[in-house]
């Protein structure tokens, strides 16, 4: 009888240590992941697939354009002047792209200068006089990047091949190059684009804060009119001035 | 008091949720190939009993030793870079197998022979 007890409850203990062990062993496989961890894939894939929607807009349109642009030129094939007046057409969207044209319209003025009436803040005082293109460049890319089409710092166009840089001049002070053009304070930097997602991102990026606390003015106005802010024509050389495309012997 | 085994069961799988142990996935094969060699003391565990020759001593060391070996010799399969733990997952499953056909022919043998009693009972009685 004893023996039969004895078997009873260690079987008992062996098969409640089974249960668990076989419990862990399922649960650790079976169970999903984390919500955060799957929320935060949920939304990875939604931005995915918000990007790729966009993408593929951006290829429809491009594939529409260029559908238009070949039964232009094939309804102006038979006459000469149509061609040229495409060709023409072509041409000036391409400069337009290239920024070889002056464009008008609603867009954000951006003055900065320095101000010695404002309070440094620790090491950031000196910062803005030792990288000022750094600066300058990150408050472009940032409007490039939110809405602008057109921007013009001292009235040089930015275009794919400008350059911004923080250069040791001749009387051995630091000054601003853009497309290689010397520019000097205020920096005004002109941009047409989508107004009230410019100043958003200025705003969230608290970017006059930043220049406050190295003693610079950071002064922005918006101009809403359709004639509110001209940037002016890449007057500089084109990559094509000097660079010709290689003939295969 | 043949509940309580599965009673005992459902406490631990209880517990296993409840405690809501996560094991890491690099050591989910040694997990698996110790609850082959539980399984395995189990059944031949009831097969000792079934047999009148049961040992608690034997029956509980044999859970644990066999369990810990196989665990561990999987994982020194693992450093060594054979599949030792195939070693193992093949002993266990032919005892496995064997005690639970033991079990089997145990189990029937008796409901055999009590229906056998019964009906030889029965012929007196007439």
């Amino acid at each position: 009888m004893s023996t039969q007890r004895a078997f009873i409850w260690s079987l008992t203990g062996v098969c409640a240590l089974v249960g668990f062990m076989l419990t862990v062993e399922l649960s650790s496989h079976i169970k999903p992941q984390p919500t955060s961890g799957t929320l935060a894939s949920y939304l990875d894939l939604r931005s995915e697939i918000d990007e790729q929607q966009e993408e593929n807009r951006l290829l429809t349109e491009q594939i529409a354009k260029a559908k238009a642009q070949i039964a232009q030129y094939q309804a102006a094939q038979t006459n000469q002047a149509d061609l040229e007046a495409a060709l023409r057409h072509d041409e000036q969207q391409t400069a337009a792209a290239a920024g070889l044209t002056p464009v008008t319209g609603p867009g954000i003025e951006i003055k900065i200068q320095d101000d010695p009436l404002l309070t440094p803040v620790g090491s950031a005082a000196q910062d803005f006089q030792e990288r000022a293109d750094v600066w300058i460049s990150e408050v472009v890319n940032d409007l490039f990047a939110n809405g602008a089409t057109a921007i013009s710092i001292n009235d040089q166009r930015l275009v794919t091949t400008s350059s911004i840089r923080w250069i040791q001049g001749l009387n051995s002070l630091p000054e601003l190059q853009v497309n290689t053009v010397p520019v000097a304070q205020p920096y005004i930097i002109r941009a047409v684009g989508d107004v009230d997602h410019m100043l958003a991102e200025l705003t969230l990026k608290d970017w006059q804060a930043n220049f406050n606390i190295m003693q610079e003015d950071f002064i922005v106005t918006a101009h809403r009119s359709a004639n509110g802010v001209t940037v002016p024509a890449y007057q500089g050389p084109l990559p094509g001035k000097w660079a010709k495309e290689a003939t295969s012997k | 008091m043949i509940w309580l085994p599965v009673l005992g069961l459902i406490i631990g799988a209880a517990i296993g949720f409840i405690a809501n142990v996560n094991i890491p996935v690099a050591y989910s094969s040694y997990l698996s190939i110790a609850i082959l060699a539980a399984l395995d003391t189990v059944l031949g565990g009831v097969r000792a009993s079934l047999e009148k020759s049961f040992d608690a001593t034997v029956f509980l060391s044999g859970f644990f030793f066999n369990t810990l070996l196989a665990a561990l010799l999987a994982y020194i399969g693992e450093q060594l870079g054979v599949d030792l733990y195939l070693a193992a997952v093949v002993a266990f499953g032919v005892r496995l197998f064997q005690n639970i056909a033991i079990v089997r022919r145990v189990v029937f043998g008796r409901i055999g022979k009590r229906h056998g009693k019964e009906a030889e009972r029965a012929e007196v009685e007439a």
